[in-house]
């Protein structure tokens, strides 16, 4: 063709350039018509010839984009910062910073009624998206006299994009949040709540409202979310073991009065906080007030020895029990005999608490008691907290039945931050569940002397190792703490022996403490394998053991060889006293 | 090429003898092309027929149907009804003003049924045979007379108003560009190019006010596709990301990522030459380009050796429409000119374009099959 073409060039005239350019008959070719075959000619040549560089510029191109890469893409993606979310309220961790409570970005979905066109038709097709709602209910909204009415709160995207997707004029997305709570019921009672408009209603969630609102940062609570974890597994087993209906517990850091755990059973899942029950919702760590039982020994002899109304030599006489008024006081584990103040401790006397009691008297153990926290409401970061029910007057049959837990009511905090300075060297320090900045800068008081506080330690630790809480010892954790088992008021305001408020308090290692940890079982029923027995050293004890033999190694507490004891001496010499004593009858 | 001479029995071939002018060597190029098409469309479904390649070679089918009946009818009667068709071709794009079906937010097809007819297609080659048309009994002198160039100059006003009014920038650009196309060939002046794009180019301020958001944020990407990475700017983006990925040879056949992960937007349509350049590589793109390339060129010669004015416009125009198909979609995918969505000719998953094309090309069959007609003035057998 290419041939013809140029064959063309010798071509006779035409008359107009539609006509036979290529003619190749003879003829004239007048300038007029060459000039117009030439510019036909040269018009193909150019046009071809830009035809020809668009495609060269196509080409060059596809090479440069395909193996040269010198397109203008850069090889290396700048670091493209997100678009960060702005929550309204600052999430909640624990000390070593897991998510307690969080955020989420959600929308909901509401209506404008004067909007609707047809109400009907919109909440029949709303319903096809949202089948949790009541078609009924929808329509009474959207049949409203308003110009706003909530449908559903907090879609997730899928939702979302359903609804959207019906295209109901109307309709409208509002952006919100919604709290989430990744560890769901493990530290519900602490972390606490949300009502929709995301305010806090409930635990730090309440307490700390205004911090999370105001600063974006995370609340960093003194919770350690494993510690939390295996206190409530520990608990939920003896309540699962010994049918209880519920239980409370806590693990508190002697130095600096943090709480690391405080658990509540029976508990709720904050994720679906309409499923919830008042009782679930109840924390007993805090809000519930109870009469302790022989825990409250402690206190007793600390008071003692602090104030020197007894030594760790003195005895008190067991053998009767105490007739006052129209009670009676006895002891549960008689030993019918004098009794020194150490085994007063041990064998968990009732009858020697109230002799020693009695000696220091009423002004003494009320000064005591007060300084070690258990007469007023806890201070702590929790808007569920109760107030003790103190006696009032305060006799000297209250001075007696006190001595032994009994009387008085506190709450396990009021407990647990007692006893804490007890065996810390006898400094009070108010709980907290927010994490301490600096451990030098510590609130607290002297309430006791350093002996004192040593005492109480070598007097924990026999309780463990010659009394009613062995099932609590821990090999290497040198465990020391106290049984505690109380009969419940009735509803007559008499005791039943049945309802029992079995705890165990312990501390460890009992020769440095580090921490304290409470368990208590709320009416635990005894099983065969407790030979029936439904006490503290019995249902409390054990779980307190489990929880420390699995914390302690979390926590860096360097179990010890259990080599000879702190001070063989004085054990020996408390042993000595009581063999003594009892072959002295 | 074996009846250079003069057939004095030319007029009246009978069909048989017609098929056998049918340049087969152009069709085999089309089939290369069309299945080198297939092929990407199966990949673009995952490796599956359905749901573009059985149906574009179905498509492509009667297509070939198409070119072949188109080109072995008498070229005389493709400019005797020229005008016919291109006043059809105006009753259907005001038509689809009236009653077009809203199809991707713009009103652009009318359907039949059987088939969603385009008119901005069938404009396409109704004008290019008018245009030819006209010119076809001009002589140099009267090309030059600027009253004499009022006729054509509406002929392509009308349907590239309409067509911008749908709106399809795109397409608008084609029909003007293939109609300036003809208007060179025929000789109009070069100033009178000259002036007219120097309008063009003072009128684009103007022009920039009446065009569409989408359209204004299209031509903002193509200056500068990385503002907006994920919005407007992302085909460009993707596309040139997949383009260097596919390297020297590609990834291999249905192993583009880019692709495959939906990455890539309009895969099977406007952007399958990406997808195609993935997986084949720097040399099977080149190596389309080439069919391409032997396409466009074939085209052009057989309009060079038609004898008669018509056949060469018609055959200059068709090739050239296919031409622009060509280099408006590769340079698009390419980042060279702003995404237009214009399909890559023979390849893109659509109807439409293809019938179009094929029925371009069977008249530029039927050019070299009638290339030795002698077209009267009027499209009768003499002057």
């Amino acid at each position: 063709m290419t041939l013809r073409f140029f064959k063309g060039r010798r071509s006779p005239p035409a008359y107009f350039p539609g006509e036979d350019i290529q003619e190749t008959a003879g003829g004239r070719m007048d300038t007029a018509n060459r000039h117009a075959i030439e510019t036909g000619r040269t018009r193909l040549i150019v046009t071809g010839a830009l035809f020809m560089a668009a495609f060269g510029i196509v080409a060059l191109r596809m090479v440069d984009v395909t193996v040269l890469k010198a397109g203008q893409e850069t090889r290396h993606a700048g670091i493209r910062h997100s678009v960060e979310l702005h929550m309204q309220r600052a999430d909640i961790v624990d000390r070593n910073g897991v998510a307690l409570a969080t955020s989420l970005p959600t929308v909901s979905v509401y209506a404008n009624p004067t909007e609707i066109i047809d109400a009907e038709d919109a909440a029949a097709e709303l319903v096809t998206a949202l089948p949790e709602l009541s078609q009924a209910e929808v329509l009474a909204r959207l049949r409203m006299d308003r110009s706003f009415v909530y449908l559903r709160r907090n879609l997730t995207p899928r939702q979302q994009y359903a609804v959207n997707a019906l295209g109901i004029p109307g309709l409208y997305f509002e952006k919100s949040e919604r709290r989430v709570y990744p560890h769901g019921r493990t530290a519900a009672h602490i972390v606490g709540l949300t009502d929709v408009d995301n305010n806090g209603i409930a635990g730090v969630e309440k307490t700390l409202d205004a911090r999370l609102r105001d600063f974006r940062d995370p609340l960093r609570l003194s919770i350690d979310l494993r510690v939390q974890t295996v206190l409530r597994n520990e608990l939920a087993r003896a309540v699962a073991t010994f049918r209880a209906v519920g239980a409370t517990g806590m693990v508190l850091d002697v130095r600096t009065g943090e709480l690391l755990a405080m658990v509540s059973l029976p508990d709720f899942d904050p994720n679906a906080p309409a499923s919830t029950t008042a009782e679930a919702m109840f924390n007993r760590a805090t809000l519930g007030v109870y009469e302790m039982g022989s825990t409250f020994k402690l206190f007793n002899t600390a008071a003692a020895l602090d104030s020197g109304t007894a030594t760790m030599k003195s005895g008190y006489d067991a053998s009767q029990p105490i007739r006052i008024a129209r009670f009676t006081i006895t002891d549960y584990h008689a030993k019918n005999r004098w009794l020194s103040v150490p085994e007063i401790l041990v064998h968990s006397s009732n009858i020697g608490s109230a002799k020693m009691a009695l000696d220091m008297g009423t002004e003494t153990q009320r000064a005591y008691l007060g300084r070690l926290g258990l007469l007023r409401a806890a201070s702590v970061e929790l808007p569920e907290v109760g107030a003790p029910l103190v006696p009032s007057p305060w006799r000297e049959i209250n001075t007696m039945t006190i001595s032994y837990g009994h009387g008085l009511a506190v709450t396990p905090l009021q407990m647990v931050t007692g006893v804490a300075a007890l065996v810390n060297g006898g400094i009070y320090r108010p709980a907290t569940l927010v994490l301490r900045d600096s451990v030098g800068d510590l609130p607290g008081q002297r309430v006791l002397k350093p002996e004192t506080s040593r005492a109480m330690r070598q007097l924990m630790r026999m309780v463990v190792t010659e009394g009613t809480g062995g099932k609590a010892d821990v090999v290497g954790y040198n465990v020391g703490g106290k049984t505690g088992t109380a009969e419940k008021l009735g509803a007559g305001g008499s005791y039943r022996r049945k309802s029992l408020l079995s705890s165990f308090i312990a501390t460890f290692p009992a020769d440095e403490p580090r921490y304290v940890v409470l368990a208590m079982i709320d009416e635990p029923q005894g099983t065969k394998e407790t030979f029936g027995y439904a006490t503290g050293g019995w249902t409390a004890a054990p779980a307190v053991g489990r929880t420390i033999a699995q914390i302690g190694p979390m926590l860096g507490v360097a179990p010890r060889l259990p080599a000879e004891p702190q001070e063989p001496g004085m054990l020996h010499q408390a042993a000595a006293n009581g063999s003594k004593l009892a072959s002295a009858q | 090429m074996r009846t250079w001479h003069l057939d004095s029995t030319r007029h009246r071939m009978t069909l048989g003898r017609k098929l056998g002018q049918v340049s087969w060597p152009l069709v085999m190029l089309l089939v290369m092309v069309a299945g080198m098409g297939f092929a990407a469309l199966f990949s673009a479904a995952g490796g599956s027929l359905d749901p573009w390649a059985s149906r574009q070679m179905a498509r492509f089918g009667m297509g070939m149907a198409i070119l072949l009946v188109v080109a072995v009818t008498d070229l005389k009667i493709w400019m005797r009804y020229a005008y016919v068709l291109y006043a059809l071709g105006m009753a259907l794009l005001v038509a689809v003003e009236v009653v077009g079906t809203i199809g991707m937010g713009a009103q652009r097809w009318i359907d039949l049924g059987f088939i969603q007819l385009q008119p901005s297609e069938v404009m396409k080659i109704a004008l290019v045979l008018s245009l030819a048309r006209y010119f076809h009994s001009a002589d140099l002198y009267a090309v030059g007379r600027p009253l004499f160039l009022l006729p054509p100059l509406v002929m392509v006003a009308a349907p590239v108003a309409f067509v911008l009014k749908q709106p399809d920038l795109g397409t608008a650009m084609m029909l003007l560009m293939s109609s300036a196309v003809i208007f060179f060939m025929a000789g109009v002046r070069w100033w009178k190019f000259a002036f007219v794009l120097v309008s063009g180019l003072a009128a684009i301020p103007l022009a920039w006010q009446f065009l569409h958001e989408y359209q204004k944020k299209r031509v903002l990407t193509f200056l500068n596709p990385e503002s907006d990475p994920l919005g407007a700017g992302y085909h460009i983006m993707q596309s040139k990301i997949a383009l260097g990925s596919g390297g020297l040879f590609g990834k291999g056949f249905l192993q583009g990522t880019q692709s495959h992960l939906n990455f890539l937007p309009e895969k099977q349509t406007d952007f399958i030459f990406t997808m195609l350049a993935e997986e084949w590589g720097m040399a099977g793109a080149l190596f389309l380009l080439l069919l391409y390339v032997l396409i466009i060129a074939y085209g052009y010669a057989i309009a060079l050796r038609s004898r008669s004015q018509f056949g060469r416009l018609v055959g200059l125009g068709m090739t050239s429409t296919f031409f622009l198909y060509v280099f408006i979609n590769i340079a698009m995918v390419m980042g060279l000119l702003p995404v237009v969505g214009v399909p890559l000719p023979l390849i893109s998953y659509g109807g439409t374009a293809m019938l179009t094309l094929l029925f371009g090309f069977g008249l530029v069959v039927c050019v070299w099959v009638h290339r030795d007609s002698v077209v009267g003035r009027r499209g009768g057998d003499d002057g």
